[in-house]
């Protein structure tokens, strides 16, 4: 397109002219000959160049400044009288582009229009970047945003598993810890993980995709779900990798209540099948003892059916208590009995795995408010899974696990669990309590310390553990002799904590 | 002469109902309350027929079913399966029925007499 030229000359006869020249060049040219017409042009229409005599009006100096600055890039020119030049020089300084005198030298002329061409075209691409990088920076902002509020953790590594970047969900639950490696922030593990999907997409350029549970700046456990994606240079090399977790936490604890639910309705369903069968035992002796008139016959089905409807009661009370939430059951009883009847649990499995017991459970403890049942089931769990930790411990010869219980300073009952099977590294310690966590791989279910965990817990009790790798762990399980004054609002076990 | 069948499972309720049935219908009924026992009796009485339970303490109904087919003497016995654990259709896959408890009188009764015939 054409630049629009605004020729500014009181000489019409010159103007003409050097109008009939420039337009030979593809300008497309006006004439403004008094300051009127100057003024004109300049307020109501934009120019590319202008070729103008300052000195047509006293006014024309303030006149040209103020179009410079309404447009900042237009080509100014002055053409003038040669004795004039220097004081236009003066007012113009360096915001002119080139200074001609009249009459003008066509060269000179020409080479001006080149040279302001030239600047207005480098003018429209500086324009056009700035918009470009304008937009860029507004697009990135927006990233930016996108990135910092997407409610996942979501953490940038490079091939050595360092943390680069990370946004604001991350830091707030695991700090800002850029340098680090992700293992040591997600896991507090102080090598890589056995399987990792950001080392699998480095690898492969592919996505991939892992549930882990990860352990917050505050100790806290979280199942997420982790996807990758690759990051790629300009030549679609795997520079970088992006990892997005998910909290489902929640849906986990959900699943939990529908396994314990799940688990329980199996259990009962096998029950009830029995009863259901001996049940139609009882009415096919009825009915028969009646036809046969066998009274021995009738009085014995009597009594069965008795029995049986009284275990289908005692059976859909048991639902209830299961189904419902309900408060532990506490019973007084000795700390003795209770000590000796998880041992006598234990017994066979540690004999059948060849592991010795050694056990100290002074006869003078007293007495202990629990729910007996869940509490046997819980202390039992912690001991199996110390037999557990010595069947896999292949370095040494001779496995113990010793069971002592204590009073302590504090007035609780201690029981101390210590076995030397292969111990834990961090990341099983940290775990272990935690829902589905298992180190045991497909033996394992994840459930077993999770509710022994809780029982505990919900009698006011203690869990610490100290544990080395290769050489064993030692559980302090300590708990009040009296039920704890919350006890009762606590539902167990399905309640969601 | 009366046929015999042998009763094999834990519950006294359940072992009842099953003899007196199996009585009352023209049988013979013995009974077993675990697989050692059953065993022990199979090769007493050598029964024609034995209905069997799948989950039991100690030692479960498939161990029976293993002993008994590995035993010349007993490994022709037909064995009808009656368990009320999901999949027991799976468990003894030999059986010449799998009952599901609560189980259907008449249909017990008429799996024996083929069974028997």
């Amino acid at each position: 397109m054409a630049n629009k030229l605004l020729l500014i000359n009181g000489d019409k006869d010159f103007a003409g002219a050097l109008k009939t020249y420039i337009e030979r060049q593809q300008y497309k040219v006006v004439i403004a000959s008094t300051f009127d017409e100057v003024r004109h042009q300049l307020d109501y229409l934009s120019w590319d160049i202008i070729i103008a005599d300052p000195f047509l009006s006293e006014d024309m100096a303030a006149c040209l400044d103020s179009a410079k600055k309404k447009n900042s890039l237009v080509q100014l020119i002055i053409l003038t009288q040669r004795d004039k030049l220097e004081t236009a020089m003066d007012i113009f300084e360096s915001s002119v582009l080139r200074y001609l005198e009249m009459p003008v030298n066509s060269k000179a002329l020409d080479l001006a229009l080149i040279a302001a061409c030239k600047n207005i075209s480098f003018n429209i691409k500086v324009s056009r970047y700035s918009e470009t990088l304008a937009d860029l920076h507004s697009t990135q902002d927006l990233l930016n945003q996108l990135f910092e509020e997407v409610p996942c953790y979501i953490s940038v590594q490079d091939r050595n598993f360092r943390i680069t970047a990370a946004n604001k969900l991350f830091k707030q639950h695991f700090g800002s810890q850029i340098g680090e490696f992700c293992f040591e922030i997600y896991k507090h593990r102080t090598s890589q993980c056995n399987e990792c999907p950001v080392a699998e997409t480095f690898q492969d350029g592919k996505s991939h995709s892992t549930e882990e549970i990860v352990t917050s700046k505050f100790g806290k456990q979280y199942n997420v779900l982790t996807q990758t994606a690759p990051i790629r240079n300009e030549k679609g090399e795997i520079t970088q990798v992006m990892e997005i977790s998910t909290n489902i936490t929640q849906i986990r604890q959900l699943q939990d209540h529908l396994i314990s639910l799940g688990l329980m309705l199996g259990s009962m369903s096998h029950g009830v099948k029995g009863m259901l069968t001996a049940l139609d035992g009882g009415v096919y002796q009825l009915e028969t003892g009646l036809t046969q008139k066998d009274d021995d016959r009738v009085f014995k089905a009597s009594g069965q059916i008795k029995t049986m409807a009284d275990k289908i009661k005692n059976m859909v009370l048991e639902i209830l208590y299961y189904a419902k939430s309900r408060e532990l059951q506490y019973e007084e009883t000795t700390v003795l009995t209770l000590a000796e009847s998880v041992i006598s649990s234990v017994k066979p499995m540690a004999k059948k795995n060849a592991v010795k017991l050694e056990v100290s459970i002074p006869k003078n403890l007293g007495k202990i408010d629990v729910d007996r049942k869940w509490m046997e089931a819980s202390l039992v769990n912690f001991l199996e899974n110390a037999v557990d930790a010595c069947v896999l411990d292949r370095d040494k010869n001779d496995h113990l696990i010793k069971f002592y219980v204590k009073k302590n300073s504090r007035n609780q009952i201690c029981f101390t669990i210590e076995d030397n099977g292969i111990g834990m590294d961090t990341e099983t310690k940290d775990k272990m309590f935690t829902l589905f966590f298992t180190s045991k791989g497909s033996q394992g279910t994840g459930l077993g310390l999770f509710i022994a965990h809780r029982v505990i817990k919900y009698h006011g009790g203690t869990v610490e553990v100290e544990s080395e790798q290769g050489k064993g762990s030692q559980f302090y399980i300590c708990l009040p002799f009296r039920k704890p004054d919350n006890a009762n609002n606590v539902e167990f076990p399905m309640a969601n904590h | 002469m009366k046929k015999k069948i042998l009763v094999i499972d834990d519950d006294l309720n359940i072992r009842d109902y099953l003899v007196s049935l199996f009585n009352d219908n023209g049988y013979e009924a013995y009974i077993a309350g675990d697989v050692k026992e059953g065993i022990k009796e199979a090769n007493k009485i050598k029964p024609d027929l034995i209905t069997l339970d799948i989950e039991m303490p100690g030692e479960w109904g498939p161990r029976f079913y293993r002993q008994l087919s590995q035993d010349p003497k007993l490994k022709n016995i037909p064995v009808i399966v009656i368990s009320g654990l999901s999949g027991h259709q799976y468990a003894v896959v030999k059986a010449v029925a799998s009952l599901t408890k609560p189980f259907d009188r008449e249909e017990l009764l008429k799996i024996v007499k083929e069974t028997l015939n």
